[in-house]
């Protein structure tokens, strides 16, 4: 048997026992994400389509399936879903800046030896595909820092409703600054566990400082954790006040209308 | 809204020295960095000026167009004994940039210079590499800034944990390199439970829920460990291609599993702070809650995590092979054979990591429930 169905069976049966009908759809969820990632990429093989564009599409219908279809839609997830989506565009055009300025796009010399029987002449913009792998990364931990800040600010709203917009505001930036440290380690030992290979690679072959911190593996590695950990602490801003914004402002409306 | 002047009124002499501190760090960093030229044995040139020389199309063996362009530049050398010379170089590269660069006005690189050929009317060299390190310099300070910015105390426990973490790894692999009799998997369950204990103290303090956390972090990265083990064992490794693992020297199974263990940690560490603060939270709110209504609530809380925490691994993990996914389509391989070249190890990380997620909702819930019994049976 193979150890991908066996572990994705495990992982199903686990789903099942202890999240119940919304385990099930959890499961769903992360195939229909990974089905998403795949048909991104094949269109993005179409040298017409500019893959920023693309990007932006795939994270929408991935925030939507995180949010909508994982739990229903809401105000807390529609302000989650709407934060998501700004702080991406947000991340994408610093990140879009960095991948060009430093270079990081593409196959490093140390990838390139394996590769050889390749064309790389295959008419797409590696600078921009680049940009999208990294905004791919965040984009699960965008959305699931997004719902943490805008569920409970609903919450506290429901049982203040007088509270201020900048009162509420501040509470939600409370709740982010708690979830900070948990969600950037999360990302940072996923990439850690990811690149484990790599780091005893420069041991191994011994590279110096200066060869590590100039090498185009190492740093796009480099920024996609650092800017997955940006990615996260944006968001929180961005989502408290969107749902500061929303919450009190319609609060004022319906008062106005009685 | 604070105004400036209210800020600078709040802040104590401890936040002007940290700031002060912080700022000068940033503006020696930036200085370093742009005048490190003589700590580097290769020569470091910087373009000065940029010529295309020709474009041409090319169509290649699956009919991909692109353009390749020339480019002939002159640049000034910043150190070794050519310093401030200048030199002519040659660069190719094409549209798709996936293995060449477009180079222009201010960029430095490293090069070698080429052995003087007669006739030859100035210094000639060949570029090896893009000096990065400035970018990747600003890019960790834009880091630390946001982090401080809208994190503040959490912000800067973050960048302080993210730092020991990476350092205790770097150390932890040197002990592996050059020990070659210690198994790697012993190495990495010991900085496990340093990381484990580091992060969540840095992260929670020294308190109970972090105590029910760290034992339910350890307790599921584990059992995750072990099920990987056990799955990896049952189907002889079938289906996984450890030829995408392509920094390899050393054993690849290991390598693998050692990853894969690692980067399982966060995630869990995640759910299992998620649970013991929650399930701490309701205690605290009503000292006689019913065990009954804590596990009610605990799986509650456990369902709702569990989605997006298996999806963010899930990125984390195969975002990283798309530009390898795109060659491979390029260059007309088979969908499915492409499929399961780059992206079966990726997977297995993801569902593994997601097996660790669902596993710490219960180990989580009832190492928190032991520890509230406990300090419930203390108060009374």
């Amino acid at each position: 048997m193979n150890v991908l169905v066996l572990l994705a069976a495990i992982l199903f049966i686990l789903m099942i026992i202890i999240g119940g009908r919304k385990g099930l759809r959890s499961f769903i969820a992360l195939f229909l994400n990974f089905g998403v990632i795949i048909v991104t990429v094949l269109l993005m093989n179409d040298p017409n389509v500019n893959p920023i564009i693309l990007t932006l599409i795939a994270c929408v219908i991935i925030s939507w399936i995180s949010l909508f279809y994982i739990n229903e839609v809401n105000k807390k997830t529609k302000t989650a879903f709407l934060s998501s989506i700004i702080s991406t565009i947000f991340l994408l055009l610093f990140i879009l800046f960095i991948t060009d300025k430093a270079m990081i796009q593409g196959f490093g010399e140390e990838e390139i030896m394996e590769l050889s029987i390749f064309s790389f002449y295959i008419g797409v913009d590696f600078v921009k595909i680049a940009a999208s792998v990294i905004i791919m990364s965040t984009i699960g931990a965008i959305t699931d820092t997004a719902i943490a800040i805008s569920s409970p600010m609903n919450e506290i709203y429901y049982h203040n409703p007088d509270i201020s917009r900048e009162e509420l505001f501040k509470a939600g930036l409370n709740i982010g600054r708690d979830i900070l440290g948990t969600s950037a380690n999360t990302l940072f030992f996923a990439f850690f566990g990811g690149y484990l290979a790599l780091l005893i690679w420069f041991k191994d072959l011994s590279y110096s400082l200066g060869e590590i911190v100039n090498s185009k593996i190492f740093n796009a590695e480099m920024i996609t954790i650092l800017c997955a950990g940006m990615g996260v602490t944006l968001v929180i801003p961005i989502t408290s006040w969107i749902t500061a914004y929303i919450l009190v402002e319609k609060n004022k409306n319906t008062s106005k209308q009685m | 809204m604070y105004s400036i002047k209210n800020i600078v009124k709040k802040m104590t002499f401890k936040h002007i020295l940290f700031y002060a501190l912080i700022l000068f760090s940033f503006v020696a960093s930036l200085v370093f960095v742009h005048n490190n030229y003589s700590y580097y044995e290769r020569p470091i040139v910087e373009v000065t000026k940029v010529d295309l020389e020709s474009k041409n199309k090319i169509i290649d063996l699956w009919n991909n167009e692109d353009f390749q362009f020339t480019q002939s530049l002159i640049a000034e050398v910043k150190n070794g004994k050519e310093k401030g010379e200048n030199v002519h170089l040659e660069n190719d590269y094409s549209l798709s940039k996936g293995y060449d660069h477009e180079f222009q006005v201010g960029d430095e690189l490293f090069i070698t210079f080429d052995a003087d050929m007669e006739g030859n009317e100035g210094l000639t060299g060949t570029i090896l590499d893009v000096k990065r390190d400035k970018y990747l310099l600003i890019v960790s300070w834009i880091f630390i800034f946001i982090l401080l910015i809208v994190g503040k105390k959490q912000g800067l426990f973050s960048i302080v944990s993210l730092v020991i973490n990476a350092l205790l790894l770097s150390y932890a692999l040197d002990i592996y390199v050059n020990n070659a009799e210690i198994s790697l998997l012993l190495i990495c369950s010991i900085s496990v439970i340093l990381f484990t204990v580091i992060s969540l103290v840095l992260v929670n303090g020294w308190n109970e829920k972090t105590h029910a956390a760290i034992i339910a972090t350890l307790l599921g990265v584990f059992i995750t460990l072990f099920i990987s083990y056990l799955a990896l064992r049952v189907t002889s490794g079938e289906g996984l291609r450890y030829e995408e693992l392509q920094f390899i020297t050393r054993p690849y199974e290991v390598v693998f599993l050692a990853g894969l263990f690692l980067g399982s940690l966060g995630a869990v560490m995640d759910v299992a702070i998620t649970m013991s603060s929650s399930i701490f939270g309701l205690y605290e709110k009503n000292n006689n809650i019913s065990i009954k209504a804590i596990i009610k609530s605990g799986m509650e809380i456990g369902k709702d995590i569990m989605g997006t925490m298996t999806n963010i691994l899930l990125f984390a993990y195969v975002s990283g092979s798309i530009p390898i996914l795109m060659l491979y389509f390029k260059n007309a391989y088979p969908f499915g054979e492409t499929l399961t070249m780059n992206l079966s190890l990726e997977l297995a990380r993801a569902l593994a990591g997601g097996i660790g997620v669902v596993l710490t909702i219960p180990l989580g819930l009832y190492t928190t429930i032991f520890f509230v019994k406990r300090k419930r049976a203390k108060s009374s």
